[in-house]
């Protein structure tokens, strides 16, 4: 055993750090949860995780959608921006009619034609996506200003709030739509043919191509999804704060893409899943909802949660160049 | 652990490189088991076996790539562990492999000195740079222009560059993975020449291949490995292709080919009718990467074809003819500015590859890494990608039934080195291109169309695509194949059509198929002559 050349099978260790960084976010995961319920005080009660579940309920709809365009290998940024407008062209609805039913429809609505939009100019115009996604984030952001005349918007009757804040079985209505949005994109990408499109598109393009996949359709459609998912992301948070706001902030994209790339998808694309944005996602909140409970200084927590990222992106790239 | 086996002669040169009892395992693979090669200084050393033997795997050992699970490395006497190809770089072993590693949009000589560039002051002195290039080309012997973007060399040309990059840095050791498994046989030739000549220069050269005359040809020592051992170190004198085969595969290989199907009956439907093709790739300006233009030279009515079913048809030419061009338009992978193209008789109408798998078509395209499979993805859904449909239930893939269907093809088309998860990038090179047919291997198939099939497949695999190519005519299905191994046409196919230039320049129909015909018409008339006096 103290022959150097047993010293050094890189097949051993590095076997194991290949299994540690492929599902390294679910040891992290757990070995985070483990750690605050084990030394935090009020971390492991019902109503603190009942409270992180409804925080994350906004960011985990637009990103378990998003996470399927990001492995058919597409980058979304106009996600803030529909997050923004969609709410405010909600609330202008439902001031108009007073129907939160036609409210909903409308801001989802919207974001599902920006998405369409942003998927037919990747796909048809072939211009990179996070090119497009920034140009029509302004456009969006634009609207946004335009519809809500520039100012805060508040919807017209108290019944605008039930879409977030009706509680069932101890949850909040947004806690229950985010956990529905997760399982469907899940099985979309898991389990139908679609998925097996989007995999194959973000994976290599012209192969899916040659193999019958029709790769704009699958990029048009993610998008659209993903737009989708914004817009209803976006009522929902209208519907916590029971208002809306018009802006141009991108922060709510960078918590995604966040989720996203700390789960372990790929940037590149073609490999990834929507279990893993959920456990990025829940990963980061934990750590969040940790620093605040030992209330540690937000700037240091901004700190670290971008060091997280970096090594969250690092891994993958070292693991990828691994493997070639 | 020198080898005895070889018995070499006092006056031998000494081992550059030693492998001792080198073992390496990926998984549940042992790609490398105990195996001990010499590679003498100064010398082509041959490496040969079947798809999946391990032979990148000893390539990459050497280069630096994988460290060894145990046995020993000895370069110069001296025992190395690499842990970077940088390493083994700067202990002068570089590797050229199949996938070409340079900047495509840089020129020849920024390619060639890329790293080591002479510089004054921190700025690339470009005289000088120039001046060592001159030097390097008149001393090895390659003719190519230095200002040339890489980009738009062919595979060839970006080979003899990486080959000057390689002596540029003063390399003893070069290991040519499979240099030759995509060139023609013009510039096979070429290469062979380039290879002798490193030798000249006291370069020592590891050099893979399935082709076996070759090695024959050029190699002064030959290894042989089967299922990651090593079963023979030999030299071309005492052996044959014949020999070399059998020490490959454990067993003989009755001729290359199987016999071939029975000649279609001239009076069914044909299978796939094409008419007046016009491939857009020959008809506008030069395409952008490929040298040898087809230029304007296609025929104003466009292109004719018609295969019956249970029939071979295959295409020859030069690379650049218009072979993959038109092969392509067919199945509507590039677009077409005219034409028809029927399956059963059924028109397809606009082109496009949705289409042609729904009538049936199926393409292998040129570069399986580039055009044909998702590296990352698993072997799985490389392989029912194009069959989803059938294995669908209420828009959920039944993963039941997609493994019955994915083990069927698997088995048929014998691809070996994974289970169905195994992400394609970890199969050899040969069993990545048998995933190809495997994804083809499907009931529903009328017309096969296979660019350069046998591309980086072993003798045995080859026997057996060309199996599976000829059971597959006797079940009635078309085969269109595009080739640059003559033999592999005249010993497959019905027909051989030549193309030049983008037209058919000749047709040819068994058994009046001859390599020396075909050639001269994939060279054109002058040219055979010129070539011959
Ligand atoms: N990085 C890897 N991870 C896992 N398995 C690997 C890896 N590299 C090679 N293998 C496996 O090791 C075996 C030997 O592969 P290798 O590439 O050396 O074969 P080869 O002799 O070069 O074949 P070919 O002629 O097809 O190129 C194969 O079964 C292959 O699937
Ligand atoms: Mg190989």
């Amino acid at each position: 055993m103290t022959d150097p050349a047993t010293l050094l099978q890189p097949s051993g260790p590095s076997r194991y750090l290949g299994v540690l960084a492929r599902y390294g976010i679910v040891w992290v995961t757990l070995a985070l949860f483990v750690l605050l319920a084990a030394t935090t005080d009020g971390f492991l009660t019902g109503p603190n995780l009942r409270n992180v579940l409804d925080q994350q309920a906004t960011l985990l709809i637009a990103a378990s959608v998003a996470t399927l365009t990001m492995i058919a290998g597409g980058f979304d940024v106009s996600i803030s921006a529909v997050a923004v407008a969609a709410p405010l062209v909600a609330l202008r609805v439902e001031n108009a009619t007073g129907s939160v039913a036609l409210a909903l429809i409308a801001g989802c609505a919207f974001g599902l034609i920006v998405g369409m939009a942003n998927g037919s100019i990747v796909a048809f115009a072939r211009i990179n996506s996070f090119i497009t996604t920034l140009a029509t984030s302004f456009i969006v952001f634009g609207i946004g200003y335009v519809v809500s005349e520039r100012s805060i918007m508040r919807p017209s009757s108290d019944s605008f709030r039930s879409i977030a804040r009706t509680r069932i079985a101890e949850l909040t209505t947004a806690t229950w739509i985010s956990l529905a949005v997760v399982v469907v994109a899940w099985i979309t990408l898991a389990g139908t043919r679609f998925g097996r499109h989007v995999y194959a598109t973000g994976g290599n393009a012209e192969a899916a191509r040659l193999a019958g996949v029709r790769t704009r359709l699958v990029v048009v459609v993610v998008f659209a999804l993903s737009g989708l998912a914004a817009g209803l992301a976006g009522v929902v948070a209208a519907s916590r704060t029971i208002s809306a706001t018009p802006s141009d902030d991108f922060s709510f994209v960078f918590g995604v893409i966040a989720a996203i790339v700390v789960g372990g998808t790929s940037i590149a694309g073609g490999t990834g899943a929507v279990w893993r944005t959920l456990l990025g996602a829940f990963f980061i909140a934990f750590m969040v909802n940790g620093f605040n409970l030992h209330a540690i200084d937000p700037i240091w927590q901004r700190i670290i949660q971008g060091l997280v990222i970096l090594v969250a992106v690092s891994t993958d790239a070292w693991s990828r160049a691994r493997r070639a | 652990m020198a080898d005895l086996q070889s018995g070499e002669p006092a006056h031998a040169e000494r081992a550059h490189v030693e492998l001792c009892g080198v073992s390496k395992r990926f998984g549940s693979t042992q790609a490398v088991d105990r195996a001990d090669i010499v590679i003498r200084r100064g010398c082509i050393h041959g490496l040969v076996g079947e798809n999946g033997a391990g032979k990148s795997t000893v390539g990459k050992v050497i280069a630096g790539v994988h460290t060894v699970d145990s046995g020993t490395v000895v370069v110069d006497g001296r025992e190395c562990r690499f842990r970077s190809p940088r390493q083994a770089f700067s202990a002068g072993i570089t590797t050229i492999a199949q996938e070409l590693a340079l900047v495509p949009d840089r020129s020849v000589v920024d390619n060639v000195f890329l790293g080591v560039e002479s510089t004054r002051w921190g700025f690339v002195n470009r005289g000088d740079t120039r001046r060592r290039f001159e030097a390097l080309i008149e001393r090895s012997g390659i003719s190519i222009d230095g200002d040339a973007s890489v980009g738009h060399l062919s595979v060839a040309e970006q080979q003899r560059v990486e080959i000057l990059r390689a002596t540029a840095r003063r390399s003893e050791l070069i290991i040519m993975d499979e240099p030759s498994a995509r060139l023609s046989a013009e510039e096979r030739d070429q290469l062979h020449r380039l290879v002798r000549s490193l030798r000249y220069q006291n370069i020592t050269i590891l050099f893979i291949s399935h082709f076996l005359d070759e090695v024959l040809d050029l190699a002064d020592d030959i290894t042989v490995m089967r299922d990651g051992r090593v079963v023979k170190n030999t030299e071309p004198s005492s052996e044959t292709a014949g020999s070399l085969v059998e020490a490959m595969i454990g067993r003989k290989l009755e001729g290359n080919f199987p016999p071939k199907p029975p000649a279609p009956d001239p009076d069914q439907r044909t299978a796939l009718s094409v008419r007046g093709l016009k491939p857009a790739g020959l008809t506008g300006p030069r395409p952008v990467g490929r040298t040898g233009s087809p230029a304007e030279a296609l025929s104003p009515e466009g292109l004719d074809l018609a295969v019956l079913p249970g029939e071979i048809v295959g295409i020859a030419g030069l690379v650049g003819s218009g072979r993959t061009e038109f092969v392509r338009s067919v199945y509507g992978a590039d677009r077409a500015v005219a034409g028809e193209v029927r399956v059963l008789g059924g028109d397809l109408g606009r082109l496009h590859p949705r289409r042609a798998i729904r009538s049936g078509m199926g393409l292998i395209p040129e570069s399986r890494k580039e055009q044909g499979l998702m590296m990352d993805r698993s072997l799985r859904e490389n392989v029912s990608l194009p069959h989803l449909r059938g294995v669908t239930r209420a828009g959920l893939v039944m993963r039941r039934a997609e493994s019955d269907l994915v083990v069927e093809t698997t088995a048929s088309a014998q691809v070996r080195g994974g289970g169905l998860d195994t992400s394609v990038r970890l199969l050899s090179g040969g069993n990545q291109q048998k995933c190809l047919f495997a994804r083809w291997m499907s009931p529903g198939l009328r017309v096969l169309i296979a660019d350069e099939p046998t591309r980086g497949v072993d003798i045995g695999s080859k026997r057996s695509i060309y199996d599976l190519i000829s059971a597959a005519a006797r079940d009635g299905l078309a085969v269109l194949i595009v080739s640059s191994e003559l033999e592999e046409l005249v010993g497959l196919c019905h027909r051989v059509i030549v193309m030049r230039e983008g037209r058919f320049a000749a047709e040819f129909s068994h058994p009046h198929l001859d390599e020396a015909q075909i050639l001269r018409h994939a060279f054109g008339e002058e040219a055979a002559t010129r070539r011959t006096s």
